[in-house]
């Protein structure tokens, strides 16, 4: 049975926490790195250096619900998400991938990132399944913790980012005024 | 023995499969599901001696096939090979009927460490 | 401070008015998003919407983005009420434009406390 939500998940000091007060870039980073060694091979490295995203990307995702709520966004260039997906099918990879191929290999890759990620940020939360497109959109950039890596050479990003708007807003007349009342 | 394997990914299904040859249990059957409830009807028609079970699934989750499993008086063994391994989870997994929790990313050291009493 | 209610079941409309009355809200009620959103054009803009995730005609989804596309409505805050069940989805509609989400079942304090942090308590307000 669900217990009611009190508040209690969330009142934590009565604000809601952004995602670099529970996490930062190195624990994302090697959370990404015991994924890839696991999964995609054994000597896999991912060189913490930002490249430059090609034009043509494709994003997978999870989301988490919970104390902190968002999602966890891996993107890369459509050609290094083929390669991902040719790693981790391995000796079941066929001559020509298809995109439900890719979607599943990199749909799981996020999906076990994220559960990591999930697992270190307070709960309970819950974790959805993974999709695969166009990386949902930034929604607050105050709550945003994003590991950019090489794989293999090819750039590659890892976002945790907040769902939630941040606070206050809608922006009231009143918190763009100065001391003197003049609006801002 | 007969080992059912259900995960909604089926690289993921491929990958488990292929940790149990390396690991060293490839004398068995595997049969494979992609979602809970195709699991839950498997374990009924495939008669399983271990089911190794994704939580997150479409249709029916891990969690609520092992539920309905044990609900139904089924005692087959079953342990989790999920992305989330937190204490909670695994807490959570244990109060409804699980053996284990394996946790990706895994190694086959940490499927033999699971199974080596279950599995010749 | 003005609030929409937006459940098709009657008891939850009756629990989240009544919350929010006694925080002090003027409160309108509608039975899905479609009735929402005629609410909406007939009146002036609430301050605070709570919206049901699962409703017949227009659930709670579709009246989120269809709220959004309207700049008129721009100034008014969204709190998607969802239960248990479909909880991991509701980063959809905070995506859509939802500003907060409640987990049903949940207790005046819990949407007392979201109120409160989206600064719309009506004490807070006065300055």
């Amino acid at each position: 049975m669900s217990t009611p939500d009190t508040g209690e998940r969330r009142r934590s000091s009565d604000h809601r926490p952004v995602i670099t007060e529970l996490i930062d870039e190195a624990t994302v980073q090697s959370i990404a790195e015991d994924v890839w060694t696991a999964l995609v091979g054994e000597d896999e490295i991912l060189l913490p250096i930002p490249g430059e995203l090609p034009a043509d990307v494709v994003s997978s995702w999870v989301d988490v619900v919970g104390p902190w709520t968002g999602t966890v966004v891996l993107t890369t260039g459509r050609e290094s998400a083929a390669g991902l997906t040719r790693a981790l099918l391995g000796d079941h990879a066929p001559a020509e991938l298809e995109d439900d191929d890719v979607a599943d290999a990199f749909g799981e890759i996020a999906n076990v990132v994220g559960g990591n990620v999930k697992a270190a940020l307070p709960g309970p939360s819950a974790l959805s399944l993974p999709d695969v497109g166009d990386a949902p959109a930034v929604r607050n950039p105050a709550d945003l913790c994003r590991v950019d890596v090489l794989w293999r050479g090819e750039p590659l990003s890892i976002s945790v980012q907040g769902a939630l708007p941040a606070l206050p807003f809608p922006p009231s007349t009143e918190t763009t005024l100065n001391q003197n009342g003049v609006s801002l | 023995m007969k080992i059912l394997v259900a995960d909604d990914s089926r690289v993921m299904r491929q990958i488990v499969i292929r940790t149990l040859r390396q690991a060293g249990y490839d004398d068995h059957d595997i049969v494979e599901a992609e979602d809970g409830a195709d699991a839950l009807s498997k374990v009924s028609s495939e008669q399983p001696d271990l089911v190794l079970s994704d939580w997150n699934m479409p249709n029916m989750t891990g969690f609520e096939c092992l539920q309905a499993m044990r609900s139904a008086g089924s005692v087959v063994p079953f342990g989790f090979v999920t992305s989330e391994g937190s204490p909670e989870m695994r807490e959570k997994a244990a109060s409804a009927g699980a053996m284990f929790l394996i946790a990706k990313p895994f190694t086959e050291d940490t499927f033999r460490e699971h199974l080596d009493g279950m599995l010749a | 401070m003005r609030a929409l209610v937006i459940d098709d079941s009657r008891a939850m409309r009756r629990i989240v008015s009544g919350t929010l009355e006694n925080l002090g809200f003027e409160v309108n009620q509608a039975g899905d998003g479609r009735e929402g959103l005629d609410v909406l054009a007939d009146g002036s803009v609430p301050d605070l919407v709570t919206v049901d995730w699962n409703m017949p005609v227009m659930d709670g989804l579709q009246f989120v983005s269809a709220v959004r596309a309207n700049p008129a409505y721009r100034a008014m805050t969204i709190m998607m009420v969802t239960a248990e069940s479909e909880h991991t989805q509701i980063v959809r509609a905070l995506a859509a434009g939802a500003h907060e989400y409640v987990i049903k079942p949940f207790t005046a304090d819990a949407l007392r406390d979201k109120v409160g942090l989206l600064g719309l308590l009506p004490q807070e307000a006065v300055l």
